[in-house]
């Protein structure tokens, strides 16, 4: 067998034996020799210890989840405007060698409980950065990066074991807050990432708009095609800006995705580009098939359906803007037919100005604002809900690259960024043993 | 009263995106972001394919806001995240195409040349073709 035909064994099937979907969960559950771990209980979650048994199964799970997230997309290429294979590598490194401690703060201000109860957040918002996509993704990412360190040389797998075990309970503790128990992943919970509450559920419903008017139908797409586009530009080329739930069974027939697009963000440098935007609008939309649909969402809240082209069944919308992070629910406003196109036409031109701005940078740079992007939005939306907790954490240095990322710097930018991520992410080697 | 038939020949197969009716336009090679800047900037945008070598959403991002007619890449699955924008756009995007023919980029890749009359036959799945028009 040839190389290429050897690794496209691994991407169809994890370590070549592995499904994805829904079997996939099953068979990995029947591998696990703690398959309980990825389930969460009230008592489960609040101890601080786990065995290595309880550990390495959590994360063998884990690779398979990041597998399943990924090997479709593994030829996507380079960007050719932002390094992002050069810029998540680093990133993954800087947050194993940073994060775990100011996870402990976090933990030590809020305590395990606190933690649950952050982690139901997204049960009763929307447009919220404290989602299950950095449920997921603060401690994958976190893990990955002790895999990339392991890899390289700059760490061994038996170090910092408490550091590995806070970030898993972390995860637990936040998966357990939105789900209230049982399987913690989206991907156990047959793909269906159906977060919210059943009385916001119904108010989404309530508020919908037909899309009857042929206008009114044209407007949106355009709309939820260029706020999509410009939220992921502006977190760089990756999805930390998106979010989908659902899907919600709608009363009559069909389903409902609720989908929110992040469009500023003040914590970045270039996030003046979108001033005079709502730092985050939602879309609740209302599909009714006239044919089966298959519906997925993964744990990084993006949804597949087959078949595909599942907008030809939108039926009607509710569209929503959250002007600040911290605007409460009772003030998140309605966005009518005018200011659909009005926003649209503001990112339509945010995009080309944000597009000149990167463009405008040289590759170092790119990789250092890369770097900011992953640390800040997986630990600022977390850490900024205990006051003042975030600012001290800036204060004590944040944002200097640890020396573990700057030892990782030359291979990582030198061309062996995407030969260090495949076996990362696509052969299960981003979770070494604990023991 | 003569009819003229066009003749078209195939020139690629990729991986269809989102089943559309058939597009035709001028084609472009986009390699740069300084290319993708001068090209938005100027004329004919919506009626022009474009070709890029990334199945990145990135690269292309002021393309796909500006509402290109076509988009073919040369890397790419229909589950990258360019495949979901442009199906979100519902701009025919056709990916991982390997050209049988055309001009040699710096980079070594064959791609049709700028101005090239393309038509993309993508209302099946999961395979488009891509068309030249001419002998």
């Amino acid at each position: 067998m040839g190389a290429a035909e050897e690794f496209a064994k691994y991407l169809d099937k994890y370590l070549g034996e592995v499904p994805d979907g829904p079997a996939g969960d099953l068979e990995m559950r029947r591998r696990l020799p703690v398959a309980s771990i990825v389930d969460t209980t009230d008592e489960s979650v609040l101890r601080d210890d786990l065995s290595d048994d309880e550990i390495d199964s959590w994360t063998g799970y884990m690779a398979w989840n990041l597998w399943e997230l990924l090997a479709k997309r593994a030829t996507e290429g380079a960007s050719g405007l932002i390094p992002r294979q050069e810029y998540e590598t680093i990133s993954f490194v800087q947050m194993w060698a940073t994060f775990p401690r100011l996870i402990r703060e976090l933990t030590k201000e809020l305590g395990a409980e606190g933690v649950v109860k952050l982690g139901a957040t997204p049960r009763h918002e929307y447009s919220t950065q404290v989602n299950v996509t950095r449920h997921f993704g603060t401690p994958m990412c976190t893990l990955v990066g002790r895999g990339i360190a392991v890899n390289l040389g700059l760490d061994k797998a038996t170090n910092r074991r408490e550091d590995v075990e806070t970030m898993v309970q972390f995860c637990r503790r936040l998966q357990h807050g939105a789900w209230g128990g049982g399987p913690g992943f989206v991907s156990g919970r047959g793909f269906k990432s159906d977060v919210l509450e059943p009385g916001i559920v119904n108010q989404l419903l309530a508020d919908e708009t037909r899309l009857d008017d042929p206008e009114l139908r044209t407007a949106f797409k355009k709309f939820n095609a260029a706020t999509e586009l410009f939220g992921f530009l502006m977190h760089y080329d990756c999805r930390a800006g998106l979010c989908d739930s659902g899907p919600y069974d709608v009363p009559g027939g069909g389903f409902m995705l609720v989908r929110d697009h992040q469009l500023r963000e003040p914590a970045f440098p270039w996030g003046k580009i979108g001033d005079g935007l709502p730092w985050s609008v939602t879309q609740a939309m209302v599909y009714r098939p006239t044919e089966p649909i298959d519906v997925r969402i993964n744990d990084i809240s993006t949804t597949f359906t087959n078949p595909t082209d599942y907008h030809r069944h939108l039926s009607g919308i509710a569209v929503y803007a959250r002007d600040t992070w911290d605007t409460p629910m009772s003030e998140v406003r309605r966005l009518d037919a005018d200011e659909l196109v009005a926003i649209t036409d503001r990112v339509k031109k945010a995009t080309l100005d944000l597009y000149k701005d990167i463009a405008s940078k040289d590759r170092d740079q790119k990789i250092r604002d890369g770097i900011l992007v992953y640390s800040t939005i997986l630990m600022m939306p977390y850490a900024r809900t205990v006051p003042g907790l975030w600012e001290s954490f800036v204060e004590n240095g944040f944002y200097d690259l640890h020396e573990m990322a700057e030892a990782a710097w030359p291979t990582l930018t030198g061309g062996e960024a995407a030969a260090t991520l495949a076996p990362v992410f696509i052969l299960g080697q981003g979770f070494p043993s604990v023991s | 009263m003569a009819t003229v038939e066009t003749s078209y020949r195939q020139v690629g197969e990729g991986q269809n995106v989102v089943e559309h009716e058939p597009v035709e336009g001028p084609c472009i090679w986009l390699d740069t972001p300084e290319d993708v800047i001068d090209f938005v900037m100027g004329p004919d945008v919506e009626e022009t394919i474009v070709i890029s070598r990334s199945g990145s959403t990135t690269f292309v991002a002021p393309a796909l806001t500006a509402g290109v007619k076509g988009l073919i890449t040369l890397e790419g699955t229909k589950e990258c995240h360019l495949g979901i924008v442009s199906r979100e756009f519902g701009i025919p995007c056709v990916m991982s195409v390997v050209f049988k023919e055309g001009v040699t980029t710096p980079q070594g890749d064959t791609v049709p040349a700028d101005g090239t009359i393309l038509r993309l036959e993508c209302a099946g799945m999961p395979t488009a073709t891509v068309l030249a028009k001419g002998e």
